[in-house]
């Protein structure tokens, strides 16, 4: 099943499929954003696992590649992860 | 005998120790800028070893060579362009899999380099235990085993970086991608061969296949058809894995990383969670995250403020005793006047502001930065900072801004993009510093009342939250979202944080000082030479037509210029009292310290701003102030006239 990362509760983990995010372009979500995911290792393929989030909507904590990462939750959405149910 | 010089560079990742490492190698040997025209910090320092006087430059910490931020653009050129002789790749043990992807990458720009592989007592006390001769065969360069805190195998790393330089080594092995992207870098790679680029050519063919824009423009100018190559070849990857060839690129290296970090760490499950690890949960958990923040938040203002206090009337008391010892030198009025009152007061504003808040202010801001605290900051108040389209890291310089505005706008450095720093540095200058809330409490606390004070701050918030959504709605491309290590927990370097202190320290002497003695002596010249009087009706039209004040309050805004304080003082000596309820109406002093608040940055900032962004942009944020607290002050005096405030 393919869910944004943002719907993983704590402690669950998935292996991340694809990004939504156009690394061609430009704007939001675009080249930069893009490359800077894959940069710190949430490459597809990747397991991640969410080990808590901030309070009043804020970052999740994530766990990826043995080091522990703080990611915005907008960018957490933009992530979907292959979780088996 | 003149001794031969050599150059080396630290790179790695960021908290990795590699300022710690910078610092045990070259003591106080350092010199701490920019890099020529960027808001980026460059470290350079000498030391002497074996009859070779070697350079140190510590390059920025980044995770990537990329174009993704300014770091990563000012490293990989600074590796490619001017050669160093050796670069030591500063590895931290803990997080190995992510250090490796950027030893990787070094190793594609085929510099010499060696391996300082760095927080291996961190490292073991996670459980994982590497061995790092394995890891130097894998990579065909030499492997230190490091615990720079400790002082552990500097000696070792410093013996082997000359060994290597001396021995003329080969650039280390490169690590191959899989077989058909391997023959399209070939393919590529023999076609920039023909070309004359700085870097090397297997090394461009991968960053063409990555779509890197700058090496596109690059190889673009020299000859288009291998741009043209390079996209066909890299369209045919993207059939052939079905993502976009810039990933597949990237999770290969990060592939091979995981590959060499697996064959080379052996990792014990430790039973008992560490103490970095308890910390960890503890500070960024739901429930006492929060109150903890504020608890260590409040203690840092509380104890800085105390200090500041104390140690800036003991200072300015010092000082202020040396008059009587200027009086048989300077016998002439007018130079007694311009030396004491101008030189010496723009003197005694800058020592009574530097010791006393900025060198506590960093040395605290650095201990927990080192320790990793920071990093857990960034994370708790990300929600907050978004609102007004930072993230999280900008709540660093917000809160120096509280103390003084200069540390913070050099502090947005922190933010990756120049886009972020220009954004943080414009809310920055809003914030009322110490010296404001010296006024504000002075002036509407005392004599309208605490509740008024307070609505200014909140006024004061407001306007800051609303003006940063303008200014990150305006400011054109990609906003940023958090995305940042945590790394462990650790001690902080005490010698390390005190020589950043030190240099910091420096850096603002150098910045403000010039500055605050400038426009002191220039408000004591147009003050002697009697000009401070047409000077106030000139002024009127807006103090008292616009907003209400009294002509003389103009003179004490001039002040303001140098030190947000002085507008108090000399409003004070210019009123002949400081029962200021007397002469002012309670509308007068609120306004005043509205005005106070919002308007010109002091000398100090400005030359912050300037520094970190250049005149046009910093005279652009001071003239907007400017205007905008003008144009705010008359407003809330209509309103709040019109409310009936006396």
């Amino acid at each position: 099943m393919l869910v944004p990362l943002t719907s993983l509760k704590k402690g669950e983990s998935g292996i991340i499929a694809s990004i939504k995010a156009n690394p061609r372009g430009r704007r939001r979500g675009g080249w930069g954003f893009h490359k800077r995911l894959m940069d710190m290792g949430l490459t597809p393929g990747t397991k991640i696992t969410v080990v808590k989030s901030a309070p009043f909507r804020g970052p999740i904590e994530v766990y990826v590649r043995g080091s522990r990462l703080a990611l915005g939750r907008g960018m957490a959405a933009r992530i979907f992860v292959e979780i088996d149910k | 005998m003149k001794k031969k010089k050599l150059r080396i560079a630290l790179a790695g990742n960021a908290n990795v120790g590699k300022s710690v490492i910078f610092n045990q190698l070259t003591g106080l040997h350092q010199h701490i800028g920019n890099w020529p025209g960027k808001t980026v910090e460059k470290a350079e320092g000498t030391l002497h070893f074996k009859g070779y006087e070697i350079d140190v430059i510590d390059l920025p910490g980044i995770y990537s060579l990329s174009t993704f931020s300014l770091e990563e653009i000012i490293s990989r050129e600074y590796i490619a362009f001017e050669k160093p002789d050796l670069v030591i790749n500063v590895v931290d043990a803990s997080v190995l899999e992510r250090n490796l992807f950027f030893t990787l990458q070094l190793i594609e720009l085929e510099t010499p380099m060696i391996i300082a592989l760095n927080q291996i007592d961190i490292a073991q006390k996670k459980g994982i235990k590497i061995d790092h001769e394995k890891l130097s065969s894998i990579l065909g360069v030499p492997v230190i085993p490091t615990i720079a805190i400790k002082g552990v195998g500097i000696y070792d790393l410093l013996e082997t970086t000359v060994k290597m330089i001396e021995k003329k080594v080969a650039t280390p092995r490169q690590i191959e991608y899989g077989k058909e992207i391997e023959e399209k870098i070939e393919k590529i790679a023999s076609l920039v061969r023909k070309i004359n680029l700085p870097y090397p050519a297997r090394w461009t063919a991968i960053k063409l296949l990555e779509g890197d824009k700058k090496i596109e423009d690059e190889v673009k100018k020299a000859d288009p058809r291998i741009l043209e190559f390079a996209h066909e070849m890299a369209s045919e990857i993207e059939r052939i894995h079905g993502h976009s060839c810039s990933t597949v690129i990237t999770s290969e290296r990060y592939e091979v990383a995981g590959r060499i970090a697996r064959e080379v760490q052996r990792i014990q499950p430790v039973i008992k969670p560490s103490l970095s690890q308890r910390l960890h949960d503890v500070t960024t958990s739901r429930v006492l995250g929060y109150p903890i923040m504020l608890c260590v938040v409040l203690s840092i203002f509380y104890a800085i403020f105390t200090f500041g206090d104390y140690a800036s009337t003991c200072l300015s008391d010092f000082l202020y005793g040396l008059e009587p010892l200027f009086d048989p030198i300077l016998k002439n009025y007018v130079l007694k006047e311009l030396v004491w009152n101008g030189v010496m007061e723009g003197v005694i504003a800058g020592v009574t502001i530097a010791l006393p808040y900025i060198v506590p202010f960093y040395f605290l801001l650095y201990i927990l930065e080192d320790s990793g605290y920071l990093s857990r900051i960034a994370f708790l108040m990300d929600v907050a900072m978004h609102k007004i389209g930072l993230h999280g890291k900008a709540f660093i310089p917000v809160m120096l801004a509280y103390g003084c505005n200069v540390p913070a706008c050099l502090g947005c450095k922190i933010m990756e993009t120049e886009r972020e720093r220009l954004l943080a540095a414009f809310v920055v200058t809003l914030i009322p510093c110490a010296a404001t809330t010296v006024v504000v409490l002075g002036l509407v606390g005392k004599f309208v009342g605490l509740e008024w004070a307070l609505a200014l701050y909140v006024i004061d918030l407001a306007i800051i939250f609303m003006l940063g959504r303008v200014a990150f709605k305006t400011l054109p491309s990609e906003p940023m979202e958090l995305l940042m290590e945590m790394h462990e927990y650790r001690m902080p370097h005490l010698r390390t944080v005190i020589s950043q202190t030190w240099f910091r320290l420096e850096e603002f002497i150098k910045i403000a000082f010039p500055l605050i003695i400038v426009s002191s002596v220039t408000i004591k010249a147009i003050e002697l030479s009697g000009l401070f009087e047409p000077l106030s009706v000139l002024m009127s039209t807006i103090t008292v037509g616009w907003l209400g004040l009294r002509r003389e309050m103009g003179i004490a805004l001039i002040f303001g210029i140098l030190r947000k304080e002085l507008t108090l003082i000399m409003l004070a000596t210019i009123l002949g009292t400081t029962n200021f309820d007397v002469v002012l109406t309670p509308l007068q002093m609120i306004i005043f310290s509205l005005i106070t608040m919002l308007y010109i940055p002091c000398i100090a900032t400005i030359a912050a701003c300037v520094k970190e962004f250049g005149w046009k942009k910093a005279i652009f944020i001071t003239v907007f102030e400017v205007s905008f607290a003008i144009f705010v002050g008359g407003i809330a005096f209509r309103i709040l006239g019109f409310l009936g405030m006396p």
